[in-house]
């Protein structure tokens, strides 16, 4: 009996730490995704110097076909954090409360920011009132979520029996996690100007491009200052997540910095896709690392993965059902950006817009619409 | 107002919002599908012209879905998390599907409004296809996890914690199969109404293009078929609540008081201080029948059931039978549609029996939407006071954090309230404008400099 016990405790234990590493790969494509999708929205408000116009034109261009999907990520992380550790969701969504719920609204204004805007583009001020709202959300989110991350990682949050306790404010507004959420702001905006410069490069707008590669190399100064900062803040106020850094997680800290060094080079060289690449890689080391320094806390003191994870049924069905989503899902994605984010490829012969053109012109001939042009511009 | 009625409001607020979003999520992805598959198959552009026309119209829809469900999954654990904390490792596993089928809609609604102009017909309308079902099998797992509130299975419960949890079982609740079919159907006919509706206002405009008459037809047809099939599965779902609710059941046909026999009642107001329902048209013993499938069998009333633990019967018994008579209408308009159209030589007649007829397609347009937030408000409200029938109450649900209710109620009415200002405004616009080719779909990358890169 003991052994069959001590068995099936392994088995979910090992389940349960599969499905941490779920909601962790989640949060970092998430981060690599959508947080240069943030980053847009960083650049977008702060367009500027003569080729202002083309600077947002290409922010819209590169977020448009792809915004909806990145933003998927962060409901696929909400989804398996809530079936595989259910006391974290409850015990956070109370103790951050006005965090989350600021995050949510910059979230939701993000989109329809974005959205809308690009709808309202024959209607300057709706437009510029939109794109306000857009940027003020870029910003905003990610700070929020740095913020978070910080607040989790504080040692200020305390579950007992599923009972939550933590001070609705303080917990989120440290020193330290509001440095880790301008930490995000800044490192989004870094992932965002590289993405940029390099779909800039490929469209052969050599100037546009030189635009972001200086950017990104001043949001990555920014970003190396912060994180340097927020280090620092960690080892007086997060010792915990200090030592983890400094002591299993050492070989992805140390590796995050490299990167960052790399990516600098990078920059500096005009190797625009090693940039991206790399920055994509440093996002992802940065967080990995974090995960590695607090395991097994989820919340630090109290929640780990081994007394927050559901039963090992839900654990089993969860992980299933990612491996079976994932078959389904990295295809469709790899698709999604070979069609808009790769190098350009040759047109088809044919596209569906010219076919429904052809269908506009036959259902109204050009003779039936003489006040078309008004409409238009 | 109490944190309880505040968190409350602010959830029924924000899923109201987002469910009209949603359904068009679903349903109009078929439409479109359609409408492609048959330019495509017949090499006629006038079907192309539609669906890149309601691509547009969708593009702007799927925006504030997408949002608006991005906020409802933070909302599940910020206004209830002790609600989360019970049962989200039960119904968390069809939550999770739905982000993979929410993601495949996502990915390949990306590549359909913008690859008009970097994809190949055949490819185009291929992508549709993801979208279509991918919507679909969203409205699916999400409204397993409602159903299982309803019907819950698949767990036991020890010192208030679940254990033994079997997640397909918790998924395939005795409610599932008639609940999920009823809101995917329902999803289609309101997309399927709300597009005929638009395009009866142009031919009464007296816009008789093929292109309008067609804008016409396609929905028309799809709301033929999926009408009758919901009137269907709503009985089967009206049947399984009579076995897993009866509670809400009474609430539903105002029925205070068990009797073999029961009457239908349509309309009326169910006053519960007085326990009758007032003004009503009764049928007798139909609703025994409709119920148990026997003219004679006992129905439980509300007498049944302790007075704290009714549901608001006046809401419940007036939304459903607004559910009932819409659907009703959406099974006659179709039929009254076809019947003109064949015997005028297959074209829509001008005569004054069409207007009327075309009128109430204008009409059904709407209902359609007021139609899936009664029904919506039944299972809602009908399930009042608990959250997880028989098992949590809505008030051991809710969070602790003080004015969490009003703050998001507020906050959210707010942002909602100018989304929807910014849409309407939008939609009108589009309506308005003459279709016209070359049109920037989603406005970021216009045809002209998408086709050069």
């Amino acid at each position: 009996m003991f052994i069959l016990a001590s068995v099936g405790s392994a088995t979910a234990s090992f389940l349960a730490n599969i499905c941490a590493g779920l909601v962790g790969a989640g949060l970092i494509a998430y981060a690599v995704l959508g947080g240069a999708d943030f980053g847009g929205g960083v650049w977008d408000l702060l367009a500027r110097g003569p080729r202002m116009e083309q600077q947002r034109a290409a922010i819209a261009h590169a977020l448009g076909p792809v915004w909806e999907a990145n933003n998927v990520w962060l409901i696929y992380v909400i989804t398996v954090t809530w079936t595989t550790f259910p006391v974290v969701y409850a015990s956070v969504s109370t103790a951050l409360f006005i965090p989350i719920v600021l995050a949510l609204v910059g979230i939701v204004l993000r989109g329809a920011g974005f959205g809308l805007r690009s709808q309202y583009a024959r209607n300057a001020e709706m437009a510029v009132a939109w794109g306000y709202i857009f940027n003020g959300a870029s910003v905003i989110a990610p700070f929020l979520l740095g913020a978070l991350a910080g607040g989790l990682a504080g040692g200020h949050i305390h579950v007992h029996n599923g009972v939550v306790s933590a001070n609705y404010w303080t917990t989120w507004t440290t020193p330290f996690a509001l440095t880790c959420g301008a930490f995000a702001v800044a490192i989004c905006a870094t992932l965002a100007a590289t993405y940029l410069s390099v779909e800039a490069k490929t469209d052969n707008n050599l100037p546009l491009a030189e635009d972001f590669r200086i950017r990104a190399l001043l949001a990555g100064a920014v970003t190396a200052a912060l994180g340097a900062l927020a280090a620092l803040l960690a080892a007086f106020e997060s010792p915990q997540l200090w030592s983890g850094l400094i002591g299993k997680a050492l070989p992805l800290s140390l590796g995050a910095m490299l990167i960052g060094l790399a990516t600098a080079y990078a920059l500096l060289a005009q190797r625009f896709t090693l940039a991206r690449y790399l920055v994509a890689g440093e996002m992802a080391c940065i967080l990995a690392a974090w995960a590695v320094a607090q395991y097994p806390y989820l919340i630090i003191p109290d929640v780990t993965i081994g007394n927050a994870s559901a039963p090992e049924s839900v654990l089993l069905a969860a992980t299933l059902a990612s491996a079976a989503g994932m078959l389904l899902l990295l295809p469709s994605l790899w698709y999604l950006f070979y069609i808009f984010k790769a190098r350009p490829h040759d047109a088809p012969r044919q596209t569906a817009a010219q076919l429904a053109d052809q269908g506009y012109r036959l259902a109204f001939p050009p003779t039936e619409e003489p006040t078309s042009g008004r409409a238009d511009h | 107002m109490s944190n309880l009625i505040a968190a409350r409001a602010a959830m029924g607020s924000t899923l109201a919002f987002h469910i009209i979003f949603a359904s068009l999520g679903v349903g109009l992805p078929v439409l479109l599908c359609v409408a492609e598959g048959l330019g495509l198959r017949n090499g006629d552009t006038v079907w192309y012209a539609l669906a890149r026309r309601w691509s547009q119209a969708f593009s702007i829809l799927f925006v504030v879905g997408a949002v608006s469900g991005t906020a409802i999954s933070f909302e599940m654990g910020l206004l209830w998390p002790r609600f989360m904390g019970f049962a989200s490792s039960v119904i968390g596993t069809p939550f999770a599907m739905e982000g993979f089928a929410f993601f495949t809609e996502g990915i390949f609604l990306g590549l359909y409004l913008y690859g008009w102009d970097r994809l190949s017909p055949r490819a185009h309308w291929l992508c549709s296809i993801p979208v279509a079902v991918g919507g679909t099998a969203s409205a699916f797992f999400v409204v397993t996890a409602n159903s299982w509130m309803n019907s819950p299975t698949g767990y036991t419960a020890v010192n208030g914690k679940v254990t033994n949890v079997d997640p397909l079982g918790a998924m395939f609740n005795p409610g599932t199969p008639s609940e999920t079919v009823h809101m995917i159907l329902a999803s289609y006919q309101v997309a399927a109404f709300a597009v005929a509706a638009i395009y009866a206002v142009a031919l009464l405009r007296g816009r008789r293009t093929t292109y309008h008459t067609r804008g016409l037809l396609l929905p028309m047809a799809f709301g033929t078929i999926v009408a009758p099939i919901q009137a269907y599965i709503g009985d089967l779902s009206a049947k399984m609540v009579a076995h897993t609710q009866p509670a809400k059941l009474a609430a539903m046909e105002g029925l205070f008081h068990t009797v073999a026999g029961a009457p239908l009642r349509i309309l009326g107001i169910a006053d519960p201080n007085t326990q009758q329902t007032n003004f009503s048209i009764e049928i007798p013993k139909l609703l025994s029948w409709l119920a148990y499938g026997d003219p004679n069998s006992v129905v439980k009333g509300l007498d049944a059931f302790p007075r704290a633990d009714w549901p608001n019967t006046l809401l419940v018994h007036l939304a459903f039978d607004l559910m009932v008579g819409t659907g009703a209408l959406m099974i006659v308009l179709p039929i009254w549609f076809w019947f003109l159209y064949y015997r005028n030589g297959r074209t829509i007649p001008e005569s004054r029996i069409s207007k009327v007829m075309l009128w109430t397609a204008v009409l059904t347009g709407p209902l359609a939407f007021i139609a899936l937030e009664a029904g919506w408000m039944v299972t809602e409200i009908g399930r009042q006071p608990w959250i997880i029938q028989g098992v949590m109450r809505v008030a051991d649900a809710v969070t602790p954090v003080p004015g969490a209710g009003l703050t998001i109620l507020l906050v959210f009415m707010l942002i909602y309230l100018v989304l929807t200002v910014a849409l309407v405004y939008l939609l009108l616009r589009l309506a308005r404008q003459r279709p016209k080719a070359a049109e920037p779909d989603a406005g970021a990358g216009n045809s002209a400099t998408a086709a050069q890169a």
